[in-house]
């Protein structure tokens, strides 16, 4: 313990510069927009492939020189729009998705790795309560101002509780969900 | 031996075994339908809604088979013994119910295609959306599939009944002409 106290005091000096460094490398957050993007996903039923989309989410995307150094996104899965009405009410009940309880899905990411436009984040993807570790790689490209992002995940939505009970079934509705995210970041005022 | 082709008395094996394989199968069909749709969101619906897609398919491949066939093999035709008119009537009938299972078959996959629903016949070949997913296009797809099922409904009513009449009313031949006693009886 004191040989760690030792250290700090070593480097203290430092202070000074670390906080001046948003003056030279500004981190610049970026807000996704409500309109301009869509989170689909693709799913086997029945031995053929299904999708559908959530239209609200919302999140906030930070970076520094061209390298992303933070995401933080939320999705609401009441925004579920199949083309199925009863369809889309059963995705809202306790098997699916538990609205009443988890009104939200979220991302946050731990780590960042930026290669020109290409960004893999790390980070903590919470459904229904279950939290993991995930893997998304996304593309970034500017956009009148804007920026464009477009990622994908795969997902096995058994990890998440999607489809309890009956529903665990995966020789009818597959294991796997391919999530396809795009979104417009405006810069945040 | 019995006779492959139609003959003049009666339908031969290949007519005779493709005619009752579509009806068995649009006999589990229709009440498999209606009782699938009614469901509530399950995992039931979805199998049983899939068995329906898959008995469809097989249905609409089996009754242009048919159609081909006839084509193909001229049917025995209807004796003078009939009145002219039930001798239209038998063939307005006959011609509706090859046609009006193939429409109400598209009807049911375009729906299932618009619904996003796509088909995978048994698990075994995934088949193609007629058109693609389309929450607009779905209910009126649907709404035709059910207009032209209660057709068929009416057609098959139609079909059995003066099948029935012929067995046991006017008691002629034409009801044996599509059953297998036709030719097993002969040599």
């Amino acid at each position: 313990m004191v040989g760690k106290k030792v250290i700090l005091l070593r480097w203290i000096w430092l202070l000074p510069a670390v906080l001046c460094t948003p003056v030279f490398a500004a981190e610049e957050c970026y807000t996704a927009a409500a309109t301009g993007g869509a989170v689909t996903f693709r799913v086997m039923q029945a031995g053929a492939p299904y999708t559908g989309t959530f239209r609200s989410f919302s999140g906030e995307v930070c970076f520094t020189q061209g390298r992303i150094t933070r995401i933080d996104a939320a999705l609401d899965p009441a925004s579920v729009d199949t083309g199925l009405p009863e369809l889309d009410a059963a995705l809202k009940e306790k098997d699916f998705f538990a609205l009443r309880e988890y009104p939200r899905v979220t991302f946050v990411s731990t780590s960042v790795q930026s290669q020109g436009d290409t960004h893999t984040a790390h980070g903590t993807l919470e459904i229904k309560g279950n939290r993991r570790e995930v893997e998304i790689v996304l593309r970034s490209q500017p956009a009148d101002g804007k920026i464009s992002v477009s990622g994908s995940l795969v997902l096995d939505r058994l990890q998440y509780g999607i489809g309890a009970g009956e529903w665990t079934n995966t020789k009818w509705l597959g294991a796997e969900v391919k999530l396809d995210i795009r979104a417009t970041l405006s810069r945040k005022q | 031996m019995a006779k492959f082709r139609n003959s003049e008395e009666s339908y031969g094996i290949l007519a005779q075994v493709l005619h009752w394989c579509v009806a068995m199968l649009i006999f589990v069909q229709l009440p498999l339908g209606v009782y699938a749709a009614n469901l509530p969101v399950s995992l039931a619906r979805l199998q049983w809604l899939s068995y329906h897609k898959s008995i469809g398919i097989t249905i609409l491949v089996l009754a242009l088979a048919r159609l081909a066939w006839r084509w193909i093999d001229a049917p025995p035709a209807l004796p003078d013994t009939m009145a002219l008119w039930e001798r239209r009537a038998a063939h307005a009938v006959h011609w509706a119910l090859y046609v009006v299972p193939v429409l109400a078959m598209l009807a049911g996959w375009l729906y299932a295609s618009a619904a996003g629903l796509s088909v995978n016949w048994f698990g075994i070949l995934l088949i193609p959306d007629l058109v693609a997913k389309n929450a607009e296009l779905a209910p009126l797809f649907k709404a035709l599939h059910h207009g032209l099922v209660g057709v068929l409904v009416l057609l098959l009513i139609g079909h059995v009944g003066a099948a029935a009449r012929h067995a046991f009313l006017v008691r002629d031949n034409i009801v044996q002409r599509m059953l297998p006693a036709a030719w097993w009886g002969k040599k």
